[in-house]
């Protein structure tokens, strides 16, 4: 506790903003938020209940009520606004969490990993359901085969006004520069 | 990485807002920002009220932090930082609660981000 305590605090005039880092199991996500965090990222404990499904949904399994998961957390202040990350689950039976989670939300950055890209689908699904502004990034690992861009937005679906980018989650140049690619997105859907 | 969870806990996590009246309308959410009310005496609190003014003396923090430090689940910590504000033990800087983002905010991220 003692570690916390010393850690750097804001001050009340910040706006909170809160931003998501969205994709499946093991893209990156963890990694990015801890390239970009000013503070260890933090996860604590989320209770997925069974409200809003189905009471049907629990036969046979009565004795689970809940369901826990975790989402990774970080956070980096800048002049006037304090960026709160989320990394946030991939999978659709988080469907409530994210429901919850884009209430607010400047935007999603989807990270994808071309190894294996349909296990994006589900993610830009979530993302689309919850109506939210979403770029996405391609988390370039070593043995990444390299598509061509045409190839990729067409596997993804993509608009083509929804930015595709390339990035290293481990660097946090490169993660805040997709994160810029995604607020200037944003943006353009603004005053366009 | 740091998990709030790794000890199994004597007291069950959802009795930390147990005793607190919580109001029926709770704005709070993990990007609230909360900080301690001035002259607030915490002596009369449980412990995990204690325990988050604690944690809140040095400053401001967000929901989803405290809940992390105090190692309990959100939801818990969401109740009880909607009991203590109700209770005028601390008070909340809501997220904004435009239902788009403001053009004014997207300029702050994005030339803060670009100066980095």
């Amino acid at each position: 506790m003692a570690s916390a305590l010393s850690e750097s605090r804001i001050s009340v005039d910040h706006i909170p903003v809160k931003l998501i880092i969205a994709g499946p199991f093991g893209v990156g996500k963890t990694t990015m938020v801890s390239a970009l965090s000013e503070i260890k990222p933090l996860n604590t404990e989320e209770v997925l209940t069974q409200a809003g499904t189905l009471v049907d949904d629990l036969t046979g399994v009565n004795e689970k009520t809940t369901t826990t998961t975790a989402i990774d957390f970080g956070r980096l202040t800048l002049p006037g606004v304090v960026l709160y990350l989320f990394g946030a689950p991939g999978q659709t039976r988080f469907q409530v969490l994210w429901e919850e989670l884009a209430r607010g939300a400047l935007g999603v950055l989807v990270l994808a990993d071309t190894r294996r890209i349909d296990d994006s689908f589900a993610v830009l699904d979530l993302v689309e359901n919850a109506g939210i502004r979403y770029a996405v990034a391609v988390n370039h690992f070593p043995d990444s085969p390299d598509y061509p861009d045409e190839a990729l937005r067409q596997a993804l679906d993509l608009d083509p006004r929804t930015p595709l980018l390339v990035c290293d989650a481990r660097d946090p140049a490169s993660a805040r520069a997709s994160l810029i690619a995604l607020v200037e997105h944003i943006k353009e859907l603004m005053v366009s | 990485m740091t998990s709030g969870r790794q000890r199994r806990r004597v007291v069950p996590d959802f009795m930390a807002a147990a005793k607190l009246a919580v109001p029926e309308q709770i704005n709070v959410e993990r990007t609230t920002l909360v900080y301690v009310a001035p002259e607030v005496v915490s002596d009369a609190l449980d412990p995990p009220g204690v325990h988050l003014v604690n944690l809140l003396k040095e400053g401001p923090l967000s929901v989803y932090e405290c809940a992390a430090h105090l190692g309990l689940p959100y939801c818990v910590v969401r109740l009880l930082v909607a009991g203590l504000a109700a209770s005028g033990t601390l008070l909340t800087r809501d997220p904004p609660r435009a239902e788009g983002p403001d053009l004014e905010i997207l300029e702050l991220v994005l030339s803060g981000l670009r100066a980095l």
